[in-house]
């Protein structure tokens, strides 16, 4: 197996809330390979959320090692992680988290725009991610416009847009219908066969059966 | 992120909450009007004030009887009687000295036709014109040989003229000054008034005519002398001081019986008062810009809050903290500047109205304008910083949580 995507050595997560401290992860081991479609399963309280915290660069570890794509995260700084997230992470929410007030073509845009991709190429792109999601008729809709599935492809399209390594979905489907939860599975399967690093984060062994491999989390620790 | 994209945002932001952006603006708007208008119509009035001070006459030294200080007190203004006409006789051949009038006045009763006047009856010289800035209007002015000659003809101010119903035909007319006939030789044109003696309002008759038929005493009340340039002004005052020493009489170190003021000592006075004045307007008005700003800052750190979790998702897909601060801060410089153009304009507009009910030039200063935008550029970027940097500071992990 080529190098790993996602390589974590005895990963903690430990808050403290000022009065006592609170495991939300322990001892994590785990490594996802180039290509791997992974399910993050847990109820809630597991930790999940601290993983994808985590996983997504949004928040360090507080011991242990994690190496994203090659890069050392527990060494960078705040603008080092941002940097860290611009080239190498597409998040998919699940309350889709866009931009509000400003059209599907701006939204998938505006990670290019913190990469500092000049707006005429920006543009280019984002149109392009977005026909190929079957957005095309639908560029300058605002999100309010726009049916949950829609905007859920949106997001989808603005993950994509900047060719992370990663794609880090966190309950991608929690907030859609099964029709359209269902259609994006679909989504992330065709993205998987093209090649995709995909990591699914879900509560629900339904979405978790779409990937190749489930992780289960369980009290902070990975249980099978 | 770009300067151009953080430009575009801002302008968008501030597109979406129309009356919201008004209102913020307001506060910069009024305080910037204020200020552009403050300061033009200081600079108005002052400028305002000089042209009527130089229609006193160009390069003026007033020569008064009485000396400033006698003792510990001074004598009321015009109470000695130390200067003479033989003193503005000699101060007429001084180098830097232009011309030379004295003044040699009192209060009688004019009569043309049915009408009359109790007015001021000035005798005086032919260098009169020059010295107080007159011109003619119909006729000549008094001629050294009518004072030569102590002839009984009169020159009409303006007022004086329209009060008698005396018009261009008057020329060559009698008119009865005390009950003695004088031949009106010249009618001058109206100057404008300065304080609360009208200017217009006098009779200017030959000085030795006034000497020997109302006044009696070779004593005057003033001596107008017109130093020939500006930059003589202060050899003139110290040649006219040694030439009244000698023939006064006194010695180095003596009290002068006399008083020089120059014109430049009264422009500078005023100058200084309406330049305070416009400073404390400004001041005041400035006072308002900074409620502005402060009124920026307010919405600033409600939208901070209201936007956590936009900053959230931006910090997400990429954005800096860096990135995150500067479009806070361009939202606020931009309504910062925004709001002080439209008060620049809002002030002109207003100064330019000022101006013209109150009747002086409208003066347009570029600098204004440009202390103005960096004015509310600095009050955007004061009360933006904060706002701007506590958004820059949020923790993704938590800004994506809120709701």
């Amino acid at each position: 197996m080529s190098d790993p995507i996602i390589h974590l050595e005895n990963v903690s997560r430990v808050y403290d809330t000022g009065k006592v401290l609170v495991p939300a992860l322990v001892d994590v081991d785990l490594s996802i390979g180039p290509g791997e479609f992974v399910a993050i399963i847990g109820p809630s309280g597991s930790g999940k959320s601290t993983m994808m915290n985590i996983l997504g660069c949004l928040d360090r570890p507080t011991a242990g090692r994690y190496v994203l794509d090659g890069t050392p995260v527990s060494e960078l700084d705040d603008n080092g992680l941002a940097a860290l997230r611009s080239r190498s992470i597409g998040f998919v929410f699940q309350s889709y988290n866009l931009l509000p007030r400003t059209s599907a073509l701006e939204n998938v845009a505006t990670p290019l725009a913190y990469q500092g991709v000049g707006r005429r190429e920006r543009m280019e792109r984002a149109r392009a991610a977005l026909e190929r999601l079957g957005l095309g008729d639908r560029l300058h809709h605002q999100p309010t416009e726009l049916s949950g599935g829609q905007q859920q492809r949106v997001g989808i399209a603005r993950a994509l847009v900047t060719e992370p390594a990663l794609l880090l979905a966190d309950e991608p489907t929690g907030n859609l219908d099964s029709h359209a939860g269902a259609e994006v599975i679909e989504l992330f399967h065709e993205l998987h066969a093209s090649g995709r690093t995909i990591v699914l984060i879900t509560h629900d062994p339904d979405v978790a059966a779409a990937a190749d491999r489930q992780i289960h989390i369980r009290d902070g620790r990975i249980a099978a | 992120m770009k300067l151009g994209d953080l430009f575009r945002l801002a302008i968008s932001r501030l597109g979406t909450g129309k009356l919201r952006t008004a209102l913020t603006m307001l506060g910069v708007i009024i305080g910037v009007a204020s200020v552009v208008a403050l300061v033009s119509v200081g600079q108005g009035a002052t400028s305002g004030i000089n042209s009527r001070l130089e229609g006193l006459g160009t390069n003026l030294l007033s020569v008064t009887p009485g000396s400033t200080t006698t003792g510990a007190t001074r004598g009321a203004f015009g109470s000695a009687t130390t200067l003479t006409i033989e003193d503005a006789t000699a101060m007429s051949t001084l180098p830097d000295v232009a011309g030379v009038a004295p003044e040699l006045a009192s209060q009688r009763l004019v009569v043309a036709g049915t009408l009359n006047e109790t007015t001021n009856v000035i005798g005086t010289t032919p260098a009169y014109p020059l010295v107080f800035a007159y011109s003619m209007w119909q006729g000549s002015f008094l001629t050294q040989a009518s004072v030569d000659h102590s002839l009984r003809v009169a020159v009409l101010g303006n007022t004086t003229a329209t009060t008698l119903g005396l018009g261009p035909s008057a020329i060559g007319s009698t008119v009865y000054i005390s009950g003695l006939p004088f031949e009106v030789v010249g009618i001058m044109q109206p100057k404008g008034g300065v304080g609360f003696q009208n200017p217009d309002d006098e009779v200017l008759i030959p000085v030795t005519t006034a000497r020997d038929l109302f006044v009696g005493t070779d004593s005057v009340r003033t001596i107008g002398v017109s130093v020939a340039s500006a930059k003589q002004m202060d050899t003139a005052t110290a040649e006219i001081t040694t030439l009244l020493d000698q023939r006064h009489g006194i010695g180095a170190g003596g009290t002068p019986d006399f008083t020089i003021t120059s014109q430049t000592q009264l422009l500078s006075t005023v100058g200084s008062i309406s330049t305070l004045l416009t400073v404390l307007l400004a001041g005041i008005a400035s006072i308002s810009l900074i409620v502005g700003g402060i009124g920026i800052m307010n919405i600033m750190l409600v939208s901070v809050r209201e936007r956590t979790r936009e900053i959230g998702i931006r910090k997400a897909i990429g954005a800096r903290g860096r990135d995150v601060m500067l479009q806070f801060l361009f939202e606020a410089l931009m309504l910062s500047v925004s709001g002080g153009l439209i008060g620049i304009v809002i002030g002109v507009a207003a100064s330019a109205v000022i101006a013209v009910l109150a009747g002086w030039a409208f003066t347009f200063n570029p600098v204004t304008v440009v202390v103005s935008v960096v004015f509310s550029l600095i009050v955007g970027v004061i009360f933006g910083v904060w706002p701007a940097s506590q958004a820059a500071r949020l923790d993704p992990v938590v800004a994506l949580r809120y709701e």
